[in-house]
């Protein structure tokens, strides 16, 4: 009945869109971030955006990875709503890809826990239960 | 300084200013805190309405301009509420500011209001539909990989890190509305709890309730209006792997050279005190040295040094800056206008610049998702 289906959808939908960045395992068994390159000035994005975000030029889809380089890093020390802490955070430069936030894939306990150092190689691990985009460092 | 026939300013001038206390006020609601604010800046300017007023919010539900403006009898003017994040009171500034300049409206209110502590229990998340949000980036994580971009390129210490809280903290002992000054060490700082490695907890801006105002006008050349020299706002551009620099630096680089153009200020050497945007330690390092106050790599220094501290060359957020006055997000950008409003007429008791003759406020904020910043306002202001 068309009242009940309309109090029905007056109920909030939870967002359904991830807006992380997608990781797809390959034939070859490794992960890559699929995003776009733009046609014009070459400009990489984790996103599926419609234009470049540097040249508002047309895009095409790419991926990157499966290895990359860390920018920076940190130990997030304090709750945030559902995660526990202590977690390791980095911003990691794909090689000829985008910057990634990921989450360092490590045993990580609040007397032990470091942040990969700045510089060290990475590679994109599955994501978590719940989507986040993980790296694990590389020997 | 020139004295006589005197070309600066842009026609328009703050006439007045006020603020709310700042700090865990969960007690009292917005219509309070604003009330505060409102009435001192109303007393200030000498006035009694305005024609329209632009109000700066990140977390206020929507209507509350509106309700908190009617509990005081504002109505029936244009009212129109901006979000921008931390730069959401200054950008209510600066529309406010172009509303007078462009003769719009004669006499405008620019508000800023906040109460954080009934939203949020800690630190600030970006939303779920952000990636770096969705991915759990609290904001001190974010900042705290420019830190450590820093540390790594040795282009600041640990101990300057935590010099920049020394000062404003102490800068805070002097300023009666700010959240909480102290003296504290750069020992103490550094061994305070780890928020997000390297900074901690003493490196962090708390979590404050507050509200701001100022009133702007025509500029009448009144003993006590400061003279708006120049205002600039920009939304970042990306930010990503091929950006030189560490996140919100290129924002406030750029929007300081458009204000400072505005303005007609040469350099911001020329600059007597400034508020700058210090939510963490690194943030007043890297913004002084986008400012081109310090050279790169030299904000640390001029923290420790004491160039930056009141007494020294170009005293840096004199009222303790958002890490000590507190940053209620839509009212930090006013609260900074109110600031070096008092210091340029020479109101600023105890934390008082001498002779301070032009002031710079800098707000910057937002989260990342490959834009450097949401927003920045610069804004040069003049003593009477
Ligand atoms: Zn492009």
């Amino acid at each position: 009945m068309a009242v009940v289906d309309h109090l029905e959808d007056s109920v909030p939908h939870p967002i359904t869109v991830d807006p992380r960045p997608q990781v797809e395992r390959g034939p070859d068994g490794l992960r890559r971030v699929t995003g776009r390159r733009c046609r014009s000035c070459g400009e990489v994005a984790a996103y599926t955006w419609p234009r470049c975000p540097s040249c508002r030029d047309a895009v095409e889809q790419a991926s990157f990875g499966p290895d990359g380089t860390v920018w920076s890093a940190t130990v997030v020390r304090i709750p945030v709503p559902g995660r526990t802490p202590p977690y390791a955070l980095a911003y990691v430069d794909l090689d000829d890809g985008p910057r990634v936030l990921a989450h360092v894939r490590a045993p990580v306990d609040a007397a032990t826990a470091t942040a990969p150092a700045i510089g060290s190689r990475v590679r994109l691990a599955a994501c978590s239960a719940d989507g986040d985009i993980q790296v694990e460092v590389l020997a | 300084m020139s004295t006589g026939n005197r070309t600066t300013g842009d026609g328009v001038a703050v006439h007045g200013v006020g603020t709310s206390h700042f700090g865990r006020q969960p007690e009292r609601d917005l219509v309070a805190l604003a009330w505060d604010a409102v009435r001192e800046a109303f007393t200030d300017a000498g006035v009694e309405e305005v024609d329209a007023a632009w109000v700066g919010t990140v977390f206020g539900p929507a209507g509350v301009a509106q309700r908190v403006l009617r509990a005081m009898g504002i109505t029936g003017i244009p009212v129109v509420t901006v979000e921008n994040a931390c730069a959401s009171g200054t950008t209510a500034f600066a529309e406010a500011h172009e509303a007078v300049r462009t003769g719009r409206y004669g006499r405008v209110l620019a508000l800023g209001i906040e109460q954080m502590t009934t939203a949020f229990a800690g630190a600030i998340t970006p939303e779920d539909t952000d990636p770096e949000g969705r991915s759990g980036l609290a904001l001190p994580a974010l900042y705290a990989m420019a830190a450590a971009r820093y540390l790594h390129l040795g282009a600041a210490t640990r101990e300057q890190l935590a010099a920049v809280s020394v000062k404003n903290h102490a800068h805070a002992l002097h300023n009666p509305r700010a959240q909480y000054g102290g003296r504290h060490t750069v020992e103490e700082v550094l061994s305070s709890r780890m928020i997000a490695d390297p900074l901690t907890l003493l490196q962090c801006c708390p979590t404050s309730d507050g509200a701001a105002a100022a009133v702007l006008g025509p500029a009448t050349g009144g003993a006590r209006e400061v003279a708006v020299r120049g205002v600039a706002m920009r939304s970042g551009a990306p930010w990503n792997h091929t950006s030189q620099h560490v996140w919100g630096h290129d924002i406030v680089r750029d929007t300081a050279a458009d204000a400072l153009a505005a303005a007609g200020v040469h350099a911001v050497s020329d600059v007597d005190v400034l508020e700058v945007h210090d939510a963490f330690t690194i943030g007043e390092i890297v913004t002084t040295e986008a400012l081109g106050l310090v050279a790169p790599g030299g904000g640390g220094e001029a923290a420790a040094s004491g160039r930056t501290a009141l007494g020294g060359a170009h005293p840096v957020n004199p009222s303790g800056g958002l890490l000590s006055r507190g940053h209620p997000l839509g009212a930090t950008g006013l609260a900074q206008i109110a600031e070096i409003t008092w210091q340029l007429r020479g109101e600023a008791g105890a934390r008082q610049v001498d002779g301070a003759r032009i002031g710079l406020v800098e707000t910057m904020g937002g989260g990342v998702s490959v834009l450097d910043g949401n927003a920045c306002v610069v804004a040069l202001l003049e003593a009477p």
